[in-house]
Parts: C-alpha cells; structure tokens; sequence
C-alpha cells in the first residue's frame, strides 16, 4: 500500500487549516527579498505551531488547539480555477509535472512484500527495509497484516496529493478555503507607515467588498486585520520603529499588531556561522518547474510583481519524523538548484525564533480569538433564529416551494443541479460555524454543525452543499476519535456519489474519494478502499487514473488474503494509464513491479505483453539494456504469438538493438536469435570426403550427414580395440583411447579431442527458430581463441596467411577476441563456410599450427526479412555473438555427485591441434553390391596416402572375417593381373585344365596345405580377438606421401541371405612413434546383398566293404545332396556343380560314385540333386606328426577344368569359415554330450568320461566338404558365369550337415531357471554311440545250387567279419540263434538255421578284423536272408555295462536253388 | 456451504468493473475487444462458454481456450486475476472443512461482459469458465453440469499414462469437449 508518512487524521487536518492572506507594501517586499523570499514564503516553515493554543467555545468550554497550522498566502485576485469541477489545462500540467518529479529512489533497499508465494519487490522506499522469511507464508501473512512496516510508499501520490489539494479552488459551498483573515504589512522604513497601513487595509476592503473580484473568498464579512511592521535591523532606525509600533499598538490595540524585526545579519558577519535552511525543502520543489503556467495564475500587480506569489505551496511537515530517504528522494534534485539561490541569507537564528515567535503570537492573540470571537457569534444567531427558522423555513417551504430562495428559480436549480445560497443565507451560516469548529479542531461541533446543515441542505435539494456537508461530516466524525461515534462510510459514498453524478465536479470528488480511501485504508478496510478508488478512476484523466489504480493495486496486496494477482492486474491497468499519462518512468516502474507476479509462471502472452511494454518503455526512457533484455525475453521465451506479431517483436528488437549505442565498438552483443542447441553441435575432425571418384567408390568413414548410433559406436571401438592390440603384440596400451572423428552429444567428449595441422575442423551448429517468421542470419562465423604450442619442434613455425577472402569479412568481430588468446598472438587463420541447410550451419575451420583451439561461439547478422517485398536494404540487420557453452554430462558416480547436480566436463569444442599424421584414403574398385549366397568375387582395393607423411602398419579389422580375403601372403603368386582387366572373363578362383579323357568325377588331385600358410590362420596367436585382424600385404610395407597402391580383395557372398551390413576398419600408423596420436583409423561400411544360391546336405555312412578290399583302413560314404534354393528364376538360370573338394585332416575324397553323364550336374531352380562320393583315410605317411596340423585338399571336379582349392581364394575362405565355425563347434559337442547324458539317465560315475571319448571318436568323422559351383546368371541380356563355394561340415557318421548354419539357438524360449543347474551327470554314450562300435560284414556265395533230391540238407560255410572300429577292446558277444521276427517267412520259406556253435564270446582289440567262419543249413531252395546274426558288443573293461546290440547288417540274400 | 458462497459479495460490483473495462485497451497488443462481436455470438450459442482455462496447482496454466482469438491477452489477463478470488474463496473454507469443501465455487466475479465461475478439483486444480454476462440463459445448474464434464475430462487426460502430470494438456479428447462447451469461432 501507499503508506503515509502523515497519519490519515494528520493529513486532513493539514488538508484544512485557516488560511491567512497577505498584502504587503513594496518597501516590506524589498526587506523579504533580501532574503530571496517574498513575505509569505519567508513565514511558510515556520506556520505549524508547536505549542498548544486554547480557545473556548460557545459553551465556555477550554478547547485544546493541538499542533494547529496555518496558511499564509498572497492574495491572488485572478480566478484561479474554473468553477466547472474539472482541472484547468495548466493546473493538470502543473500535477503532472509534481508527479514526475517524484521517483523512487534509484538502487534503494529493496522491499520485499511476501504474499502468498510470491515474493513482490517493492523497490520504492521502505519504512523498514527487510522482511522476515518465514517458511510458513501463513505467518508471514498475518505478520504483514498486523504489522504497518512492511509497506512501500509512493511519494509521487503524496506529493500529487498534496499539490491537488492545494489547488483545491475555493468554493462557494464550503468556507474551508476562505481567508479568515489578512496580514498587513509595511515596512518601518516607510515615511510614514501608519498611511501606508491605511492604504494596504483599504485595499483589502477594496477586494473582499467591492464585488469586483470573485476571488479570494473571505470567510467572514469583517476579516481580521493584522497590521505588521516589519524592520530591517541592518539598515532601519531601531528606535524609530519602536515608536511606530508604539504608535500602532495605541491605533490597533496590542492585539492587532506586531513589530516583526528581520535581517539582523549583515553580509560580512558570520559567513562561517551554519544556519539552517528550512526554505529549501517547501520552496525548491515548485521552484524546479518553474513555468509559464504559473504565470497566468498571479495578479499582475505593479506593487506585486514577483511569478512567486501565486506559485502553489507544497507543504512539508517539519515536525514530522521523516525518514531520510524520503528527503533525499524529493529534496535530491532541488539541493542542487538550491545551491545558487540560498534563502534566508540575511537572517540569523535569532531572526528565525522571532519569525515563530511572530506567527505564535498572530495565531493566538490574533487569530484565535477573532475565530472563537466568530463562532461564538454564529452560535448566538443560529440560537436565535432556532425554533423559529427551523418551523419557519419548512413552513415557507411547503406554502412557497422554491420561494425562499432569492436568487434562483427552481427550474434553474435542477438544471445546475446545485443551489446557490446567497452568502449571507442562513444555511450558510451553520455550514460557517461548522467550518470554523473544524479548523479549530473542534470536532465535536464541527460534527453535528455539519449534520443540521446537511438536512437543511438535503431538504432543500441543494446538493452541492449536501454533499460537502456529509463529506464533512464524515470527516470530522472520524476525526473525533474515540468510539464515541462509528465512522459514517456511507456519508462518504453518498458525497462522492452527488459530487460525481450530480454536480458533476469530478474535482471534488475526487477531493473526497481520496480522503475515504484514506480513512477506509486506515481502517483496513482495504477491498472496500480498492473498490472506492477503481470507481473512481475515469477517462477524463489519465494521470490521476493511474495513480488510484495504482493505489487500489497496492490496496489488494494489503489485504488479510493478498491479492497478488489483482494487485498485478492493476499495476498494468496503471502503468497503462501511466504511459497515457506520458509519465513514461512511472508506467516502466508499474509494468516491473506487475512482472514479477508474472514472470516465469507459464502465462506467456501476459508476460509477454509486460514485456514487450517494458521494452518500448525503456527504449523511450534511453535505457537500452533494458528494452533489449525485455525484448529479448519476448523473443527466446516459446512464444503463443501469432506470426505477425512475432514480425512486430523481432522488427522492434532489432531496431532497439541497433540503436543501443555503443554496444557493438566494444564486445559484441549476446542475440537472443535463433536458438542454439548448444549439446547438439557436433564437431567433425577432417576433410569432407567424396564418397566416389569415378568407378572408384571411397571408403564411407564417418560423416556428419551420418546418424550417430551408439551399438554402432560400441562395435567400432570393438574393432578398434582389437586391431590396436593386434597391432602391439596382444595388448591394448594403457594409453588407448577410441578414435573419434565426429563429437556429439553421445560420445565421450571428457578428453580433448585431436585434431591434426592442415587437416579442417568443421563444427556443425544447430540452429533452431522459435519463432513463427523466418529469421535471416548472414556472415555466420566462429569465434575462437587459440594457444599457440609446439609439440615437435623447437622453432615456431612461421605464421601462415589464411584465405584472404573472408578473413576480412571477418576481421573486426574477430579481431577484439584473438587478442585475448593466451598465446597472444592471432596465429591461426580460418575460413568460414556458409552452408545453412535446414537450420544446421557447417563451420569449417583451419588450424595451421600446432596449439590448443577453444571455440567460443559464433558471429553473425540477424535481420528479420523484409516485410513489404524486394527492399532487403531496408531490413536491419545486428551483428552480434552467441556464445557455445556445452554442458557436460550429468556426474553420477560419487555419493556427492548423485546428491547434488554437478556436470562433467565437454571438450568438443577444445580440440588440441597436434602435428601432421598420416591420411589414408581408400578406394574400391568393382565393388559388388549383392551377391548370391556362397559367391565368389573378385575386386579391388586401392590404399593411398594424402598426407606429407608416411604410414605404415596397415591392417583391417572387421566384423565379417569371412566375407573378405586379400590372399594368403605366401602363396602369393600373382596369377591373376594385379589391375582389374576385363572382368567377365576371368575366374577369381585358379584353375588347370583337367586331363583329357579322364572321367569326370573321377580325378583326384590331392594338395598338403598348412592353415598357417593362410595368414589367417595365424589368428589363434593373438587370442580372440585377432582372429577379425588381418594385415594388409602392402608393397614394402610402408606408404609414401602420396603413393597410392592397389590390391586385389576376394569377397565371398555371406552364407546368410539378406542384407549385411560388413565394416571395415582400416588401422595405419606414422612412421614416427610417439606423437600425440598413436595411430589412425579408417571405417568402411558395406552393404551386401546375399540372395539364395544352393543349399548343400552332406551325410557319410559307413562302408560297407571290407576294408581289404580297398587296402585301406577306412572307408566312407558321403552323400551329398544339392538344392538350388535360388527363387529368381529370370536372374539365375541354372547352377552348375563344377567341383567338389574336401578338405580333412584325416580324410579325403577318393572317387564320386555317381558321375553324372552329361558331365556337369546342372540343377536350374528347384531342382535337386544327389552326389555320392567315397572318401578315404588318408595315407598312413601324410598322417606324421609333421603334417597333422596340415589339411589335405582333394579335388573332384566335375566339369572339364579343375579349380585348385588348396589356393587362394578357395582356400582363404576354407580357412576363414573355419574360425568362425570353431568357436561354435564346441558348443554343439557340449550339446550333444548333454543330450546323450539325459536319453540315459543316470550313469554310473566314474570312467565314462573316456568311454565317451573312445565312443565318440570312432564315429567322428572331420571332413569338410567344399562344393564349387557356377552360376549361370542373366544380366543386363548378357550371361555371366558367377562362381562359387559352399562349405559342408561333416561331423559325426549319419549325421546330416547342412551348408546352412542351422538356427539352433534362440528358437524355443528358454524357462527361467532359479535353482543352479545340476551339473550334467557323468555322460555315457548313447545306444547309437555305442552300436557303431563293431562292424559285421557276412561272405558268402551269391547263388548255390544244391540238390536237395539228394541230400536234403544244405550246408553252405558263411564268413562272419567282425571288424572293431574303436581304439579300445571290445568284447563281442555273437548270437545265432534264429529268431524271425517275420512269421511269414517261415511259413512260406521255412527257415535255416546256424549250425555248429550258436553263441559265441570274442574280444577284439583296437581296430582289429576278426573273421568267424560259421555254417548255415538250408532245408529247402530259395532265398534267405542270412544276416540274422545279432552281434552285442561293449568295451571291454567296462564290466558293469551290459552289452549293446550293434547295428544289423543288412539283408544279406542267399539264393539257394535246387538242382 | 455452498448458500454461503453464493451470498458472498463479490469483491468487484458489477459497475467498477464496467469502469475498468472501458479502459482495458492496453496498447501494443491489441486488447480493445470486439464486444459486438462477442456479443451476437453469445445469443446465438446460448449455452456456451467464451473461455475455458484449466490451471495447475502452482496456478500455471495447463489448457486455455478462447473465443473470439483476438482476445486471449485479455482472458488470460481474466483468468489470471481471477485466481486470486480461487485462492480466497479456498482459503474461506479454512482447513478443517477441506475435506467437504464443494469443488464447485460458483460466480468468482461479474465483469463488463463476462461472467467468471470457478471450479477446483481436490488436488487443487482450478478450472475457470468465462460466459457472456448477456448469456442469461445459463443457470448455475448448467454451468455446474459443464464443469463436471470438464473434470471429468481432465481425469481421464490424467489416466492417459503417456501424460506427464505439469504439462500443458494436449489431448485430441479434451479438446474435444472443450470445443463442445465453447462458443463456436466460426
């Protein structure tokens, strides 16, 4: 609230106070203007008395006169004030200017109201500067309801008070305003001071009488006359004054005059002596606006010529407890002007007592008495004519109507809606009695003067006077004090209401309302004081509109419940009117204080409005900063705007911008335009590559129009991490840290990154427009700071010129910044790029020397884009700066960190410029893009070093191992040209043309390769991760700057259809070791296409033969099946099987079974095909301990020219594949183990272990099958013969493989398993493991013919081949006994059976062939099946274990014929 | 309680606020309103509102609607003040009586043009409703009925799980039934 320095009683009391005038004679003037002041003003501060004065009233009552003050004022004869309630043009100037000139006290204690959860500062002066934080805001609230300190002050509404009821114009209805009576003065140095006396007293009779001047207004007919001589103690005659007075006290009387004794200091004594200067404070503040207007309000009079008599007086109470920042506020800039016009110079302390001592005398010997002289008088007539009047006038009234009133009539009177009494009516005269108890501050009558004569009034209609009446009524009601009486509000209303709507003299009430307000205020009756001064505001002034709102606001926020948001609401609603009002600083102020109740709670275009208003405001008000921090709240805040007004915002910042002076010469400004993603810059470390150069496709790196993915990221570091260690023996170096060619918001940016000489840095800024009308930037450049530091060199390097073009377009917003660099010297030199796309703007920088970068931030020009048409001259553009300012990731390691919110560190925009290293650029040549599964194909590769210096150390990592060789580096022999020739034609496999005449399927060509041979195959040295490494065969093993080299690249189509994606990383060192970087790395990604090809199924059984037969221990059959699962059939014709190789420790393939007999085993779609093949142990001699690391490869090709799969490509990928199905072999051996343990339950513990073993090994096969295969594919109408290879695992005997990788796992959902698996029991091979233990073979003849006729019983010997194929003894147990299982057979047939001994019990050794002779007896011819023989075996020293049968033979067919 | 409420005076008569609105043409952002405008359309959609504000609990705003558009300044700026008298109106209540406390609060205050009625939700979420004081059709009943529809809307906005509580709504549902309470634009 507007909290008073004066009470509410203090302040009407000085509102009303009698009133003196004064007429001076010129001689008097000139002894007061010594002193720079005219008589009235000489006696201004010293009109309040201190002492009390008494008087009594009509009853002989004492009253007590407290604290009383009068008015001393020139007589002024113009008519001050128009009679139609409204102020006058000068008179609003005039308020206005009082207003303005009242400022809150710039940087003073602020004052914090506490409402609610608002915290409001009220930054005007506070009566007590802080308040108490209380957590519990409920406490806080009664504390500011109870407690008065806690207030903010408006001084200017004081002072705009004060002033207006000054101006107050004195009315015909009330006598408050009227001079009680008329202080003569004259000089004693006049000739002859009793003439001039007469003169002076005629005059004034001249003017109250002669009806020539309406104003003044006299109270009384006969006005006190106070006859004052005054003397000039520096010049004057002393004694002759004394006599005058002594001749006037015996004309006068003593009661009537005064010897007032004044300039009693000459110039020359006591310059030293400080005297008090009490002027300064009631004079200054007018006389700083002295103006023309004040001009028209003085009497022109010759005697009277000073502009200051009618100047209007501010009054300050002097006996006041004024706080000191209250006078330093007001009396600031009037103790500057003060300084040339000193009041009071010739007057000492002395002079000042006597000046009190004069006004105490006048008060009480002169005017006091005259009043109560007055009243008394009063009070007798109305006693008189009471009774009488009363009946009389309400009986005139009712036989007349309007008749008793002289003047008017009573059509007249409705129409000025007033009544004008003649003065000397008797209604006035109460109304007079009232006034003079009031200004004596005799309440009590005041108080029931004032309700007769609102009766008289109101009965009378006379409204004007009806109205002043109830307002003073109520006035003098609340003045009482005491409970004696409850303040009449209504009165208040009532007066107001009349004032208002029925004179129509808004002066008036809002004379009125502003006391109400007060009073209800001082009652606490806040909402009701709100109420009553909203009403009051209106459209005929804006000023005072402003200042009620203002004060209602102030009202709301007083309230027991604060109002903030009412008290905010009418702040606005008064800095509007404010700003109406021109009173510009007080409308910025009022909009501030509304803002912080709508700062930053989500009511956007209300705070953007405030906003947007503060700024205009301060724009007009020359604070710059201001209106740009405003309106560059308006602009990054999300605005709810519409686009036009948005264009109005950005237009209006923009030119508030460029007209902030001084601010670009300097530093260049922060803009608030577009917004920066600051986390999302990105920053890319080296050239911008092409991506093709001709047929040459480069290796993709990384770029920034690539996406940045983090499994990605993990799978590079994967690579990196491997080929680092690959590269150092096995071990990662403790210093690694992963290569990072593009930083972003992702990566880990806590180290600085490095970034090379010569090699640019583009930092990619993200741009974003909040708002809805396009932004133009233009001359985008960075801002940066670099640190000049060598790593290498002793000698600096010579500084290098940059790119002239735009480093002077760029030179002054740099050139302030480079200074500041810590190297001091702008070494480094840049070029910018302008490529805004879509909001991302590209920045390239340049480094030239080795140093530490920091980048700051960005420069460029904002402008808005034109608003009519083609004029893009006329659009303003700003330069200014925003800075990059990347918060780190969040800390969340340490207690502490977790706690509290601490961010690490970003160094992306700090990279440290390190000296030059090695570029490698590679290109590929003939790169396919899909490949059928399986395929084949040859390109090339192309390594070239950009840089100055050389490289070395190169080697590729990557993700699919398999899916590329660059051939092994010992059996390198370069058969095919090393430049890609014509490319149809040649076969990237090696082939010899097979011999002619030789049967397809027939030619064996057998090779002895060692893996090692193939680089890869070195793999298991480094470890698991070493096996994706490869080193790449360059020349010499280095690159020289600039050298370029090419390689041929077998790649193989993944095994797997779909899409693959392959990486490559490329990995090369400097020459030198030890620089900052260690090494460098190059990424590759591919995409491959696989699509179907064949599908090859492979199963080897167990021959049969005898094993004599062959002269070998071991024989198999491999059946392998071909499916052409390719579904296009416009692409791939047909398939050809041109080859199958195997490749073996221990076997190979001896001879295809089945050649097929057009040569070639086609197979178009769909179709399906069968090979059968024999395979064989190797020979005993290859399977030394020297070569059982070695692999045989035979070939059996099919077609007219052998591929020789021990070479390069067919046997890289061998290899290749092998390592990446080792690491899951295992796997399925663990499997099938697991199974094997489940089919049989429990085992007996210890011991199966190497059963298992021995079981196993004599069903294992290890043979891999390579199936080599053309294609016959249509492209672009032209038939290209595409190559290539399946591989095929064989395993286990009967046990498909497929080409295929089964998808094994991942298939079925796995069950959660809470309880710890059980170990898998001790395994003990399975019934089947175990049937293969031994295998039978029977030989017997074909056909045998016996007669039957003769002998009825046919023997015919049979040979049982017992043929052991573990590595153990086994005992075998042969049963004979016949038991067919089909009966019919018996019945057709009959039956043979075995003769001789039907069981019997062997033990074989290791591998050893046992023959049994056995004999068979036939009763009848016909056919039998011998092979009935059911064999049981088991492991010799296993004895708890039972015997398993083993696997029949097959039917053996005997035909016996009868003779 | 609620009887209470209704006789309560409000703090503005009708006829300060008449004063107030008159000079409610801030400068600079256009609120001079098209009272006409408004006006005809409040007699051609008897039972609609002008505005309808949904309000945190930290008196942020969660949703405000506006008809005619040009005006929003001037209803948020409505909506805004209105708060105070919420916050009065709850705070009346006292503490012990929270619990029973009607979320309806009835008419917080009568402008020139408009009429403001207030609703909170126990977890102190205000909604208001502007009509037009030319609407007098519109029975307490009614508007109690449009504020029951709103919350329920607002509750089903709070299920939604994709909702995070403290943002501004977006809800295709609750714009939807605003749109249906509200004076249509067209």
């Amino acid at each position: 609230m507007a909290q008073c320095v004066q009470s509410v009683q203090e302040l009407i009391q000085d509102s009303f106070v009698p009133k003196v005038a004064v007429l001076c004679s010129e001689d008097a003037q000139k002894i007061t203007r010594k002193n720079n002041l005219n008589f009235s003003e000489l006696l201004r501060p010293f009109c309040r008395l201190t002492s009390e004065g008494h008087m009594r009233d009509s009853n002989n009552q004492v009253q007590v006169v407290k604290n009383l003050r009068i008015s001393v004022n020139n007589v002024v004869t113009r008519p001050s004030v128009p009679t139609s309630g409204v102020h006058s043009p000068a008179q609003r100037r005039l308020l206005s200017e009082v207003v303005s000139a009242s400022q809150p006290a710039e940087g003073g204690v602020a004052n914090v109201i506490t409402a609610g959860d608002y915290d409001l500062n009220i930054s005007d002066r506070s009566v007590k500067a802080s308040v108490p934080w209380y957590s519990d805001w409920r406490d806080t609230l009664t504390e500011l309801s109870t407690s008065k300190h806690y207030t903010a002050t408006t001084p200017w509404f004081e002072a705009y008070r004060e002033s207006f009821l000054q101006s107050m114009p004195a009315s015909d209805h009330e006598f408050l305003n009227h001079y009680l009576a008329c202080l003569l003065v004259v000089s004693s140095s006049e000739a002859v001071p009793v003439e001039q006396f007469l003169k002076l007293s005629q005059e004034q009779h001249m003017i109250q009488h002669n009806g020539e001047y309406t104003n003044p207004k006299w109270f009384i007919p006969n006005t006190l006359k106070y006859y004052v001589l005054l003397h000039d103690m520096s010049q004057g005659d002393e004694q002759r004054a004394d006599s005058v007075y002594e001749d006037m006290k015996q004309r006068y009387g003593s009661q009537g005059c005064y010897l007032l004794k004044i300039n009693s200091r000459t110039a020359a004594a006591g310059t030293d002596e400080q005297i008090p200067d009490p002027w300064s404070q009631y004079l200054n503040k007018t006389r700083t606006a002295p103006g023309p207007p004040q001009e028209s309000l003085v009497r022109n009079d010759t005697r009277n010529s000073l502009p200051d008599d009618a100047r209007p007086i501010v009054r300050r109470p002097t006996d006041l407890p004024v706080a000191a920042g209250y006078d330093r506020v007001s009396a600031g800039p009037a103790l500057q002007l003060a300084a040339g016009t000193s009041h009071g110079a010739c007057l000492t302390l002395n002079d000042h007592n006597r000046l009190r001592l004069f006004i105490q005398e006048f008060t009480f010997r002169g005017l006091l008495p005259h009043i109560e002289k007055n009243i008394r008088q009063l009070n007798d007539q109305l006693v008189s004519r009471k009774g009488l009047s009363r009946s009389l006038f309400s009986v005139t009234k009712k036989l007349f109507g309007g008749g008793k009133v002289p003047e008017k009539s009573i059509a007249e009177l409705k129409n000025t809606s007033g009544l004008l009494y003649h003065p000397e009516a008797p209604e006035l005269q109460i109304r007079k009695m009232a006034d003079l108890c009031f200004l004596v501050q005799h309440y009590e009558l005041a108080y029931s003067c004032y309700h007769t004569a609102k009766k008289d009034f109101l009965s009378d209609q006379a409204m004007l006077y009806a109205a002043g009446a109830l307002e003073m009524a109520a006035v003098s009601a609340f003045l009482q004090g005491g409970a004696q009486r409850p303040y009449p509000a209504h009165y208040m209303d009532t007066a107001i209401q009349t004032y208002r709507d029925v004179c129509k003299n808004k002066v008036l009430a809002e004379r009125c309302a502003l006391f109400s307000a007060e009073v209800l205020k001082s009652q606490a009756k806040y909402s009701d004081a709100a109420t009553l001064l909203i009403k009051m505001t209106s459209e005929d002034s804006d000023l005072c509109s402003a200042l009620l709102l203002e004060q209602a606001a102030h009202c709301f926020i007083n309230m027991r419940n604060p109002m903030v948001r009412k008290f905010a609401f009418h702040m606005i609603l008064a800095g509007h009117r404010f700003s109406k009002a021109g009173q510009k600083r007080h409308a910025l102020r009022c909009y501030c204080q509304a803002m912080q109740v709508y700062k930053g709670k989500g009511w956007s275009l209300a705070e953007d409005h405030i906003n947007f208003t503060i700024g205009r405001q301060s724009f007009t008000l020359r604070q710059p900063e201001n209106a740009v921090l405003a309106f560059r709240h308006i602009l990054t805040n999300d605005s709810q705007q519409t686009a036009t007004q948005q264009g109005a915002f950005l237009r209006e910042y923009l030119y508030v911008y460029r007209n902030v002076p001084g601010v670009c010469e300097v530093a260049l400004p922060q803009l608030p335009l577009p917004c920066i993603n600051s986390s999302a810059t990105r920053v890319y470390f080296g050239h911008e590559r092409r991506l093709a150069e001709g047929e040459k496709q480069a290796a993709t790196h990384v770029s920034l129009d690539q996406e940045f993915d983090q499994d990605l990221a993990a799978v590079w570091q994967d690579l990196e991490e491997q080929v680092v260690a690959a590269a150092n023996r096995g071990v990662v170096p403790s210093t690694f840290y992963p290569t990072q060619c593009c930083l972003n918001s992702q990566t880990d940016n806590l180290h600085f990154p490095l970034a090379v000489v010569e090699e640019p840095i583009i930092v990619e800024v993200a741009f974003r427009n909040p708002l809805k009308v396009p932004l133009v930037l233009s001359d985008l450049s960075l801002l940066w700071k670099f640190t000049l530091k060598d790593f290498s060199r002793p000698q600096p390097q010579d500084v290098m010129v940059g790119d002239a073009v735009t480093i002077t377009n760029e030179k002054e917003a740099i050139a302030p910044r480079v200074r500041k660099g810590k190297g001091g010297i702008p070494s480094v030199c840049k070029f910018l790029t302008f490529s805004l796309l879509s909001w991302q703007a590209r920045l390239k920088l340049l480094p030239r020397q080795t140093g530490q970068l920091t980048i700051l931030g960005l420069v460029y020009n904002l402008a808005s884009t034109p608003s009519t048409g083609d004029s893009t001259i006329n659009s303003p553009s700003v330069r200014g700066r925003q800075d990059l300012e990347i918060q780190g990731p969040r800390l969340n390691q340490t207690k502490e960190e977790k706690t509290s919110v601490s961010h690490g560190p970003d160094r992306r925009l700090d990279p440290t410029i390190t000296p030059p290293m090695p570029l490698l650029e590679v290109f590929f040549l003939q790169f396919p893009t899909a490949l059928l599964c399986g395929e084949i194909r040859k390109a090339y590769v192309e390594f070239c070093n950009v840089s100055h210096v050389p490289l070395c150390g190169l080697r590729v990592a990557s993700t699919h191992p398999d899916f590329f060789t660059f051939g092994s580096s010992s059996l390198a022999t370069p058969l095919t040209p090393l430049s890609p020739t014509s490319f149809e034609n040649c076969s990237a496999y090696k082939t010899l043309a097979t011999p002619p005449g030789a049967t397809p399927g027939s030619v064996t060509a057998v090779t002895l390769v060692s893996a090692a041979d193939f680089g890869s195959g070195g793999g298991g040295v480094f470890g698991t991760g070493g096996k994706r490494v490869a080193e790449i065969p360059l020349g010499e093993g280095t690159l020289t700057p600039g050298e370029s080299t090419q390689l041929p690249l077998w790649l193989r189509g993944p095994d797997q259809e779909g899409v693959h994606e392959i990486n490559f990383l490329f990995y090369y060192e400097g020459a030198e070791k030890g620089g900052k970087i260690s090494h460098r790395v190059l990424r590759h990604t591919v995409f491959i296409c696989a699509s179907r090809s064949l599908s090859v199924r492979a199963t080897a059984c167990r021959s049969n033969t005898l094993p004599e037969e062959e002269g070998r221990n071991g024989s198999m059959l491999v059946f392998v099946d071909v499916e052409n699962i390719n579904t296009s059939e416009a692409g791939v014709r047909e398939f050809h099987i041109a080859q199958v190789s195997s490749s073996s420790k221990q076997w190979r393939l001896h001879k295809c079974i089945n050649p097929a007999e057009n040569k070639d085993c086609k197979l178009t779609t769909r179709e399906r095909g069968k090979l059968c093949f024999r395979a064989t142990r190797c020979k005993p001699h290859e399977a030394t301990s020297k070569s059982l690391e070695k692999y045989t490869f035979a070939d059996l090709s099919l077609g007219n020219e052998q591929i020789i799969s021990s070479t390069t490509p067919c046997a890289d990928f061998f290899f290749r594949r092998c390592q990446s199905s080792e690491s899951w072999r295992p796997l399925i051996a663990v499997e099938t183990q697991g199974r094997h343990s489940r089919s049989q339950g429990a085992g007996p513990g210890g011991g199966a272990e190497d059963i298992t073993g021995v079981v196993r090994k004599c069903n294992e096969v290890d043979l891999d099958i390579i199936v080599l295969w053309k294609a016959f594919v249509v492209e672009d109408n032209k038939q290209v013969i595409l190559e290539g290879q399946l591989h095929v695992a064989l395993q286990t005997i009967g046990k498909e493989a497929c080409s295929l990788r089964q998808k094994e796992e991942a298939q079925e959902m796995v069950l959660l398993k809470f309880k710890p698996e059980l170990p898998p029991p001790m395994t003990r091979p399975s019934m089947e493991q175990l049937s293969h233990l031994i295998k039978t073979n029977l030989h017997y003849p074909e056909s045998y013919s016996h007669s039957f006729v003769q002998k009825s019983l046919c023997m015919i010997p049979v040979i049982l081949t017992l043929s052991n194929c573990s590595l153990a003894q086994v005992d075998a147990i042969i049963d004979l006994r016949h038991k067919t299982t089909s009966p019919e057979s018996l019945e057709v047939h009959g039956s043979f059976t075995w003769l001789g001994k039907t069981q019997y019990k062997l033990q074989l050794r290791a591998q050893e062939v046992m023959r049994l002779p056995l004999r068979a007896g036939f009763l009848h011819a016909g056919v039998y099946n011998l092979g009935t023989p059911r064999v049981f075996a088991k492991l010799a020293d296993q004895g708890a274990m039972c015997e398993t049968s083993q696997q029949t033979a097959t039917p053996a067919l005997i035909i016996i014929n009868s003779t | 309680m609620l009887t209470r409420l209704k006789t309560q005076v409000p703090l503005f008569s009708m006829n300060s606020y008449t004063k107030l609105g008159e000079k409610l043409k801030l400068s600079g952002l256009s609120l001079a309103s098209t009272h006409s405008h408004v006006i005809r359309l409040g007699r051609h959609n008897s039972k609609m509102a002008v505005c309808i504000a949904v309000i945190a609990k930290e008196n942020y705003p969660l949703f405000i609607r506006s008809v005619p558009v040009q005006n929003e300044l001037k209803f948020h700026y409505t909506v805004h003040t209105s708060l105070d008298v919420v916050e009065e109106k709850i705070s009346a209540v006292g503490k012990a009586m929270a619990d029973q406390r009607e979320l309806y609060l009835g008419l917080l205050y009568p402008t020139e043009d408009y009429k403001v009625y207030g609703y909170v939700t126990n977890s102190k979420v205000k909604f208001v409703i502007v009509v037009d004081s030319s609407n007098t059709s519109l029975r307490d009943n009614e508007i109690r009925s449009m504020f029951r529809k709103l919350h329920n809307s607002f509750t089903d906005v709070m299920c939604n799980p994709f909702y995070n509580p403290g943002d501004t709504i977006q809800s295709k549902a609750f714009d939807s039934i605003v749109s249906a309470m509200m004076v249509q634009a067209s």
